[in-house]
């Protein structure tokens, strides 16, 4: 259904002609494939999220505040995004404007003294990390890589990367902030909303950060946020990236206070005791188990061919089966990298005699194959930039987690194995890459000491292979129940699902309320509705921003 | 390919954006962090690679039509290659600038072109270049240099100029200077002169792919006759339609770029400086001696799957993704002549961005092309470069008047002109 002329004019005269368009062409490369890293939901073949009336750029928190002005009067429904990476970003019914927030990516300021960023929607990890670093500082990156927004993961969604430990989750980094209500108001919170400035997300000044972001974030479905300051953390390292090498084996020439280790273990008891004792020592700038989203069996030659730029995935299958590979692959089959970052030369060389302490106790050891210079470097880049984790589609073009643990590292070393065997079980069939079961990664520790890991297994798939795709449903369908049968937390395979269904729209509401209702604490989304039935009266935002009613009595 | 094969790819594009950026690895700063000229301008997701995989998709599928706003996602696109770089940082079973270029060559088969490339091709046909200029002035600009006729003699070395050089007055002297250098050097080089035709590179990228084919043809058979074993251009454009299209015609010269050649000169000692330049200069990669000047490896398989899922090619496929073009000669070139300093911008070698002229982009959107050339300008500027110098005519036009347009003096030059000087 077209826009009435009379709305679409209004809304072309907020941004300008060259900011608005309703092609269907248009619309349609902001309509999301289902197949594809829906996160986390599906994957449903062949559906795509449905289009939007319009496609809008804003280019600042005014024009956004008269196009959200412009949905209430009319009715329209509203959808921000920033980076666009996966379907929460995306429209989910009729009648829907696409905001695309990628013209607003100023870096507004840098605080160095007070170690805060204040940016807009399209700042990405990369170009924020990149201007910290010439400061000495540094930026939180989520898992999902440097391509992504940080003020859409600080305020929209879960915000965990392997630089928790040191640099906190994206919420926890929110400092002040300024929103476009629903209903059109601009508010202006923590400091920020006192005139202050922005160095505090709670106060002098109204605090919302529980508010906006509900369970796991606004998901584009509470108002538009158009400013937001972040905290920044020490860098100590050189103003710019040191990055050399031939494509895409790009590498990091960090100095010496830099170690990146691959960590192996004889048993995943002595994994996670290694991760308290990392948390108690205070050490460590990233931690992660990253390089098993490749697979037990095939991660070893994957990083072979990811550092020696003649390689191809055709070299895959000979690697694998080479005793060399096969022998790094078994030493690694416990494992998790850390990057070691010294702020001093005596800070490193206490750093990684604690760790060597920690290894000694725990039996565990630093894997030399992943030491050898080239990989090293590599790794290095890897974890510190992220801007390598579309590696993540890099098999068939899919892939989605599934069994999302979150709590202390024994949670997710008691039941690593079982998830790993009853993967393995399903690779046998066909749907998803036979990877050797455990594709299980996740970060290490969140602020404050750490404390807790994030597991999440992947299964990779093509999205183009209606067998592959439905069978990789069926996986995760599979999934789910095995989780409850062994008492396993909730899985990350269907996180998404009370928001979107099969066919690419809104839940339907009598669906999301019993998956609600089932949840451990449904309390929570009855306090989301009676915010969104005070913020937002008119209904401009999906389902992404879960709610549920009152039981009846 | 034609497009419908490309199907698969549009369905396997992963929708990160990486396409936007140069790698991310590289980015050093936020305001030289864009890869994609054509998303930067444009601003809308449809003009990324992504966004091209979509409406492609949604042409094939039959959602959507033929309208004034696909035309412009379509075209407004110089084929820099930037996105397949990045793409290919992690993804190795997608091709988006063959993609794109497929989606080109599909609306021209469609009818739906653009006038201001009708126009070039119609001329193309009578006239044999892209220059709007008669055919007979090819060879105007080798007037007086003694230099053989390949038309009636043979050489071991043929010297390209391609329609830009040959035709551009200001910029006629760097042809010179090559296809000179070459002769003083004791290279047996000769020219086609009026008989050398547009190499239909240019052609290609707008979609036009039977002039290519025609063009390939008419000049495998000049060299053929001349006994003419190497190919020697200044031309990037010219250069990559030798070296990667025409072996799929059946050329098998081979094929140097100017640079190339005279790096290997200057190493033997054939090539000796006399005279130092002081001068601080930067280097713009042209996208298709860079990224797009990887060497041509045919290929003829098929898709497959291993471990399941894991999608491979039959036999093994050749990755073109910027690794291996040509970014050390014309450096080492720079570094030797004395005086020259060469300082760097941020975005180089196969993730440099792009002049502004390619595909057509010069001839169909003025403004587009010029923006990114000054985009370029500003990046070279902030080096402290008093000059930019490329290896291609087309950068060097279209860094000549974006620089005129901003009136900040910086001077442009090709390599070859600097060796010149020292000389």
């Amino acid at each position: 259904m077209a826009l009435l002329q009379e709305i679409y004019k209004a809304l072309e005269d907020t941004v300008g002609t060259q900011y608005i368009c309703d092609d269907p062409a248009v619309l349609d490369s902001y309509s999301y494939p289902l197949t594809q890293t829906a996160i986390h939901m599906g994957p449903f073949f062949d559906i795509y999220t449905p289009r939007g009336e319009a496609v809008l750029m804003p280019g600042n928190a005014k024009e956004v505040q008269a196009i959200v002005r412009i949905c209430n009067q009319y009715k329209l429904k509203l959808k921000a995004s920033s980076t666009f990476w996966s379907a929460m970003g995306y429209p989910s019914g009729k009648n829907t404007i696409q905001l695309d927030m990628r013209r607003m990516d100023r870096i507004i300021e840098i605080d160095e003294k007070n170690m805060f960023a204040v940016i807009e929607p399209g700042v990405i990890g990369a170009t924020l990390q990149a201007e910290a670093m010439k400061l000495g500082l540094n930026t939180h990156i989520i898992g999902a890589g440097s391509s992504c927004s940080p003020l859409a993961s600080a305020t929209s969604y879960n915000g965990a990367g392997p630089d928790c430990m040191f640099m906190g989750f994206g919420d926890e980094n929110l400092l002040g902030l300024e929103w476009v209500m629903p209903d059109g108001e601009i508010l202006r919170t923590g400091s920020l909303g006192s005139v202050l400035g922005w160095f505090c997300g709670e106060g002098p000044g109204p605090g919302v950060r529980g508010i906006i972001r509900g369970v796991v974030g606004a998901k584009g479905a509470m108002g538009v946020f158009t400013k937001c300051a972040l905290k920044l953390y020490p860098w100590p390292g050189p103003p710019e990236l040191p990055v050399e090498g031939t494509a895409p084996a790009y590498k990091a020439m960090l100095p010496d206070n830099f170690r990146a280790y691959t960590l192996a273990f004889p048993t995943w008891e002595a994994w996670a005791d290694c991760c308290y004792q990392i948390w108690d020592a205070g050490i460590g700038y990233i931690a992660h188990r990253q390089f098993s989203l490749f697979g037990r069996e095939l991660k070893a030659a994957m990083i072979k061919i990811l550092t020696d730029p003649t390689k191809t995935l055709y070299d895959l299958e000979k690697l694998v089966q080479d005793p060399e590979i096969k022998k790094l692959n078994e030493e690694m089959k416990r494992d998790f990298q850390i990057v070691l970052a010294g702020m001093t030369p005596r800070d490193i060389e206490w750093q990684d005699k604690a760790l060597d302490h920690i290894l000694a106790e725990t039996g565990g050891w630093k894997v030399a194959g992943m030491n050898e210079p080239e990989i090293r470097q590599w790794a290095l880049l890897y974890l510190i930039r992220l801007g390598h984790k579309n590696l993540n589609l890099v098999y068939g073009g899919g892939y989605d987690g599934c069994f999302g643990m979150v709590g202390p590292p024994d949670l997710g070393t008691t039941h690593v194995e079982e998830v790993a065997e009853f993967k393995c079980e399903w690779e046998r069939k066909g749907a998803i890459v036979d990877a050797g079961g455990d594709c299980m990664i996740g970060g290490i520790g969140g602020m404050g000491g750490g404390g807790g890991t994030m597991w999440e297994n992947f299964a990779h798939f093509d999205p183009h292979d209606k067998e592959s795709s439905e069978g990789t449903f069926d996986f995760f369908e599979a999934c789910s129940r095995f989780a409850r049968e062994k008492g396993i937390p909730p899985g990350m395979e269907r996180w998404n699902a009370p928001s979107r269904g099969a066919d690419g729209i809104e839940t339907p509401t009598e669906d999301r309320e019993n998956m609600l209702s089932a949840t451990p604490q449904p309390s929570v989304f009855h306090y989301q509705r009676k915010i969104k039935e005070a913020l937002d009266p008119n209904n401009l935002g999906d389902a992404y921003y879960m709610t549920l009613e009152e039981p009846k009595k | 390919m034609p497009l419908e094969d490309y199907q698969a790819e549009m369905e396997r594009c992963s929708q990160c954006s990486y396409c936007t950026w140069i790698p991310l690895d590289r980015i050093k700063s936020r305001r030289f962090a864009k890869g994609c000229p054509s998303v930067a301008y444009s601003h809308f997701l449809s003009y990324s690679a992504r966004g091209r995989y979509a409406v492609a998709l949604s042409l094939l599928q039959g959602k959507s039509t033929y309208t004034d706003r696909v035309l412009d996602i379509v075209y407004k696109c110089q084929a820099c290659g930037s996105c397949d770089v990045s793409c290919k940082i992690c993804r190795y079973n997608l091709e988006p600038l063959a993609a794109i270029l497929a989606l080109r060559a599909k609306l021209v088969q469609d009818g739906q072109s653009l006038p201001e490339h009708r126009v070039l091709m119609n001329h193309l046909h009578k006239e044999q270049n892209m220059m709007l200029k008669p055919k007979a002035a090819r060879g105007h600009w080798a007037e007086g240099l003694n230099i053989k006729d390949l038309a009636t003699e043979t050489a071991e070395v043929v010297f390209h100029g391609g329609c830009r050089l040959s035709y551009d007055a200001q910029l006629q002297k760097t042809a010179r200077t090559a296809v000179s250098l070459l002769k003083d050097a004791g290279v047996d080089v000769g020219i086609l002169g009026n008989k050398e035709t547009c190499c239909g590179s240019r052609a290609y990228t707008m979609g036009y792919r039977k002039e290519l084919t025609n063009c390939a043809a008419r000049l495998i058979k000049a060299w053929t006759g001349a006994g003419v074993k190497t190919v020697v251009t200044s031309c990037a454009d010219c250069y990559h339609g030798f070296k990667r299209r025409y072996p799929e015609v059946g050329s098998t010269v081979e094929v140097l770029h100017t640079v190339e050649f005279i790096d290997r000169l200057i190493k033997e000692g054939k090539i000796k400086f006399t005279k130092t330049i002081p001068m601080t200069v930067t280097y713009h990669d042209p996208c298709h001696l860079g990224r797009q000047g990887e060497p041509y490896v045919p290929w003829k398989g098929i898709e497959k799957k291993i471990r399941k899922q894991v999608i491979v090619y039959e036999p093994r496929r050749p990755r073109y993704n910027g690794a291996w073009g040509v970014y050390d000669p014309p450096r080492d070139v720079l570094k030797s002549i004395p005086g020259v300093e060469l300082v760097e911008m941020e975005r180089i070698r196969e993730y440099a961005w792009c002049c502004g002229a390619g595909a057509g982009v010069r001839e169909a959107y003025a403004d587009f092309s010029s923006w990114t050339a000054t985009e370029r300008i500003e990046e070279a500027s902030r080096t402290g470069a008093e000059a930019i110098v490329s290896a291609c005519p087309w950068c060097e036009r279209n860094f000549i008047d974006a620089a005129a347009l901003r009136g900040d003096g910086i001077k442009v030059f090709d390599v070859v002109d600097l060796v010149n000087q020292a000389m």
